[in-house]
């Protein structure tokens, strides 16, 4: 019987067959409620590798570096810890990581929201597409090719400097200090941001705008009082994402700011590859990490609900 | 409508703005790889080819962009099954501490990329595989998967449990469900994933910075690396490159799932 049925099945149903028979022997039906764990197994192994690289770097962290012999002492102390919270400029360089960040998340939501929304709302397909393409073109090209363009508009012998001692006046600094790492940021993390918030925007029945300006709102109002409550969980989302990018950017502060405006991670790059001190450097990346998750969760707390997580399960 | 003209104005005014600052640079690089000078200047001296003639003859960019090409299809090969299980095991299958899971598997966003660079220089120091391309494939995958899982996870309202349940019910073993039943209905995910996937490896540059030396360059590192206080227009030829990859990819994009994709609301 089951010889003529084999005999009579074209051969790639012999090989589903195989594989599934195959599949029932390696993991029998008993384990098929493990079957969620199973599918997870290659991606929590992957993110693991962050998990241990992190362990390394708390375990760095707690030694200092013998100045003598250029390694790790032995002892357990929290002196990279401590020399982080009394050299001012560490502080200094937190401050202005942390002060980028609100700077550009602000500018990024003002100028992503109204591209998300206009986006959604324009009634015309080709306008729609438009501003699509315009938004992934920039998406797809990284920090380090952006950040050149920028070099060549704002440098000494850039577009803006020959414009302006073309008309006569004194070439202008546009390059290597903060408003250009500034812009530099908002630049790049616009599509981030307006990829946030346009399913938040989407979600928003434009027939409810029409009922607040019917009933006497201007669009002022409605904006103030109904699309932006509404569009609020993906407002938080966008913007915990541009924050936290921000803080953490290592390419920007770099490039454009040429070691006058460094960030954290510049800070911690040089106290691995200029000073080496992988003790102090790893004590860097620690707090970094922690203050960068510490003011997630706190915007999420005041924010209320999580938009971060991925489709909930549908039941 | 009274309101309507000065909702339009600023509104537009505000994304024009935008749409200016996305691609004022995108622009200008693609201008000035076309200069016939020895740096860039402007007004440009003249039309020419020359810089990417010159590029075409260079083997450091021929090898570098090689590499790249490599390191991300590894990180798209390693990150399809896997970012796709993990999101069918999340949204499919009954687990436990889903919500921990989740916050796990988007610890690559939370945790800085210099961190997570630092943290796998040290470790694949440790396993002795730095120096090869491979573990920067890796690498760039780990980093990335939460956009994998999350395109997957986006398409996955697409798949109805009712028609993995009817076939089941008609005699189909559960590798066949899976692959004409599962796989299909989120393929477009898939797709997206992928392409996303690559295209951010592609791009890559502070993991790779500290992952590769100088005989593995990659091209990311290499322009980084080659970012000077003088412009030179090869660099903008290299960047051309990149704009036109880019360009590729949005239009496939568009043609395999559709932009509208990410119109969507949830």
């Amino acid at each position: 019987m089951a010889e003529t049925a084999a005999g009579g099945k074209p051969l790639s149903w012999r090989l589903i067959d195989g594989v599934d028979r195959l599949v029932a022997a390696a993991w029998p039906r008993g384990l098929h409620g493990m079957n969620g764990y199973l599918f997870l197994l290659p991606a929590v192994a992957l993110v693991f590798i962050l998990v241990i690289g992190l362990g390394y770097m708390v375990e760095f962290s707690l030694h200092e570096l013998d100045l003598a012999t250029y390694r790790l002492k032995e002892a357990y102390s929290l002196t990279n810890y401590q020399t982080f919270f009394e050299r001012p400029v560490y502080i200094r360089v937190l401050w202005r990581s942390l002060l980028a960040a609100a700077i550009v998340t602000l500018i990024t939501l003002v100028l992503a929201f109204p591209y998300a929304y206009l986006m959604v709302r324009t009634t015309s397909a080709a306008t729609r597409k438009f501003l699509l393409v315009a938004l992934f073109l920039p998406f797809f090209i990284g920090q380090v090719v952006r950040a050149y363009g920028w070099l060549i508009i704002l440098g000494k012998e850039g577009l803006l400097n020959s414009i302006v001692t073309g008309i006569g006046l004194p070439p202008l600094d546009l390059i290597y200090n903060y408003p250009a790492v500034i812009l530099g940021l908002v630049q790049y993390m616009l599509p981030f941001a307006v990829l946030l918030l346009t399913p938040a925007v989407a979600a928003i029945g434009e027939d409810i705008e029409l009922a607040s300006e019917s009933l006497g709102a201007t669009w002022i109002g409605t904006f103030r009082h109904v699309v932006i409550p509404m569009a609020k969980p993906g407002i938080i989302g966008a913007g915990i994402v541009v924050f936290t990018l921000t803080l953490t950017d290592f390419a920007m502060p770099e490039i454009l700011g040429g070691g006058t405006s460094d960030f954290i991670a510049n800070a911690i790059y040089d106290s691995y590859f200029q000073i080496s001190n992988i003790g102090l450097g790893s004590a860097l990346s620690i707090v970094l990490t922690l203050v960068g998750s510490a003011l997630v969760a706190l915007m999420l707390m005041i924010a209320g609900t999580g938009t971060l997580g991925f489709a909930e399960r549908k039941s | 409508m009274s309101g309507g003209r000065s909702k339009a104005v600023v509104l537009w005014g505000l994304t024009v703005f935008s749409l200016v600052l996305l691609s004022f640079p995108t622009l200008i690089i693609i201008g000035a790889s076309f200069t016939s000078g020895d740096i860039i200047r402007f007004p440009p001296e003249g039309f020419s080819l020359r810089w990417y003639e010159r590029l075409w003859q260079l083997d450091s960019f021929k090898d570098a962009l090689l590499r790249t090409v490599y390191v991300s299809v590894v990180c798209t090969l390693v990150s399809i099954p896997a970012g796709t299980l993990a999101a069918l095991g999340i949204l499919r299958y009954r687990i436990r501490f889903r919500r921990s899971l989740q916050v796990y598997l988007l610890l690559p966003f939370t945790i800085p990329l210099v961190v997570s660079g630092l943290g796998m220089l040290i470790f694949f120091g440790e396993l002795r595989i730095l120096g090869s391309l491979w573990p920067v494939g890796v690498a760039l995958c780990v980093i990335n998967l939460p956009f994998m899982i999350w395109a997957v996870s986006a398409s996955a309202n697409a798949l109805d449990s009712e028609l993995e349940n009817a076939a089941a019910n008609c005699g189909a073993p559960p590798v066949v469900v899976f692959f004409t039943v599962t796989l299909p209905a989120v393929m477009p995910g898939v797709i997206t994933g992928a392409l996303l996937m690559f295209i951010l490896a592609f791009n890559e540059f502070l993991v790779s910075l500290f992952l590769v030396d100088s005989r593995i360059v990659t091209l990311p590192v290499q322009i980084y690396n080659s970012i000077r206080s003088v412009i030179t227009p090869d660099l903008a030829a290299v960047s051309v490159v990149y704009i036109l990859i880019a360009v590729l990819a949005v239009w496939l994009l568009d043609r395999l799932v559709g932009l509208e994709i990410f119109l969507r609301s949830k």
